[in-house]
């Protein structure tokens, strides 16, 4: 710690700038153990423990993503690749800015420093708002953690049967206890739809495979490629409102890891946001100096994570 | 608390080296999302493109803590000390749970079969001995 100091006894008494007066004088000069600052000290122990937590989550997931029998399509857990790729560049640009604020600051320069800070802030918030249109993207398809929400169904079996059935029910159910009031064209419409997708699934030969095929097809193994022709995006995509159950092999085991790894991600952002929040109200001279380049560490570390996880999680 | 005459950190690399780190950090995220796209050679050999990218990605993660954290400027033991050790362990993590799940399914009674990782590449318990692991693999996907 730089705390333990040593110290370092020089007696003085032949120096030329000492008086007579001073004959003897034991001048103590304390040097610290270690040559860095208290506050950097302390952050990179913490980013140590950081480096071992995200190793951890990381480590499970390659783990578990190789071990797994079977592992979706980015297309089918709606992933976008270049989306991907466009955060981890304002991610990159972030951490420019970041060091760029350091220099300012190193030039007793606060007003850029400041600029540089805020521009961080823009590309974090930028980061987040990616993320959230993202995670919009799943949950709108149903693609959740865990259940209830989740309408993920590892295979088309019994129970996504049941599941399909049990979602058009509710469906019809809801019609039903607005007809008194009177149902509009379009909502008969929906009934009759629904009543005949509940009679397919309620008959003796349903084909729960053929039907999760219909509800969402697999035919990408990329999102970037073209429809197989003669073919939709699915029912739940040519009609929101009935979302019903989908089968995606490996689904669940991909949404846990990839909401928890994102998910943790994304918090240490909103942390690094915060303290760039703060650091907008502070005087960025040379003296803060060491309080930017704190800042900087903790969030080049943000961005080192996602150097990982964006293969992993996009491209792999 | 340091002190002029301790030997402190170098000077900081400046800001043509950052604008450098940044050009070389955007150049390899696209050379990573090359493996993405149809111009990719090794399409049918995913393993090429997965180390290719945790290749450019340790390069990439080398630049940041180099010179965004400046730990190539630091002197002293003391960042060796605090990132080697947690480095390793991140490896040694990984390596040490690989085997737990990659092995498991390796060898299993045909009653496991469904709920092994991989079964294509298991091996029956019972003819583990007999059948090169070809055969094996037959008997893994017939069981399904």
């Amino acid at each position: 710690m730089t705390t333990e100091s040593t110290a370092t006894a020089t007696a003085h008494g032949h120096d030329a700038d000492h008086g007579d007066g001073h004959h003897g004088h034991i001048h103590l000069q304390y040097q610290p153990g270690l040559p860095l600052t208290n506050g950097k000290l302390i952050l990179w122990l913490f980013l140590s423990t950081e480096i071992m937590f995200f190793a951890g989550l990381i480590g499970t997931y390659i783990v578990l993503r190789f071990g797994a029998p079977v592992w979706p399509t980015t297309h089918e857990v709606h992933l976008v690749e270049p989306i991907g790729a466009f955060n981890t560049f304002v991610l990159i640009c972030s951490s420019v800015t970041v060091v760029l604020a350091l220099e300012a600051s190193h030039r007793n320069n606060s007003s850029s420093a400041k600029g540089w800070i805020a521009a961080t802030l823009v590309l974090g918030t930028v980061f987040l708002g990616v993320k959230m249109y993202e995670y919009n993207s799943k949950f709108s398809h149903g693609i959740y953690p865990q259940w209830p929400r989740s309408r993920i169904y590892e295979r088309a079996d019994i129970y996504y049967a049941s599941a399909v059935r049990e979602r058009l029910r509710d469906i019809r159910s809801e019609l039903d206890a607005q007809r008194e009031g009177g149902l509009s064209e379009e909502q008969e419409n929906r009934y009759q739809f629904v009543s005949e997708l509940y009679d397919e699934a309620d008959s003796q030969g349903f084909d729960a495979a053929a039907f999760a095929h219909r509800v969402m097809p697999a035919h990408r193994t990329h999102s970037h490629e073209e429809p197989v022709e003669g073919t939709s995006d699915g029912l739940n995509e040519e009609y929101p409102w009935l979302k019903l159950p989908i089968v995606i092999p490996g689904g669940n085991l991909w949404a846990s890891t990839y909401f928890l790894l994102t998910g943790f991600h994304a918090l240490h952002v909103v942390v690094g946001l915060i303290v760039f929040g703060f650091m907008l109200t502070m005087s960025l001279g040379a003296a803060s100096a060491g309080t930017i380049e704190c800042a900087g560490l903790y969030w080049h570390f943000v961005d080192l994570v996602w150097i990982f996880l964006f293969p992993l999680l996009y491209l792999f | 608390m340091t002190d002029d005459s301790h030997p402190g950190p170098e000077p900081p690399p400046g800001n043509a080296k950052y604008i450098m780190v940044f050009v070389a950090l955007c150049v390899l995220t696209a050379a990573s999302f090359f493996t993405y796209s149809e111009g990719w050679p090794w399409k049918e050999h995913p393993e090429v493109g997965r180390t290719f990218m945790m290749a450019v990605s340790c390069t990439k993660a080398a630049l940041v803590i180099l010179f965004f954290m400046h730990l190539k400027y630091e002197t002293g033991a003391w960042k060796y000390v605090l990132t080697i050790p947690a480095a390793m362990m991140s490896v040694f993590l990984v390596m040490a749970l690989v085997p737990d799940v990659m092995l498991r399914g390796r060898r299993a009674a045909p009653e496991q079969f469904p709920n092994i990782p991989n079964p294509a590449l298991a091996q029956p318990v019972d003819a583990a001995a007999e059948h090169p692991p070809a055969a094996a693999a037959d008997h893994g996907e017939a069981s399904h």
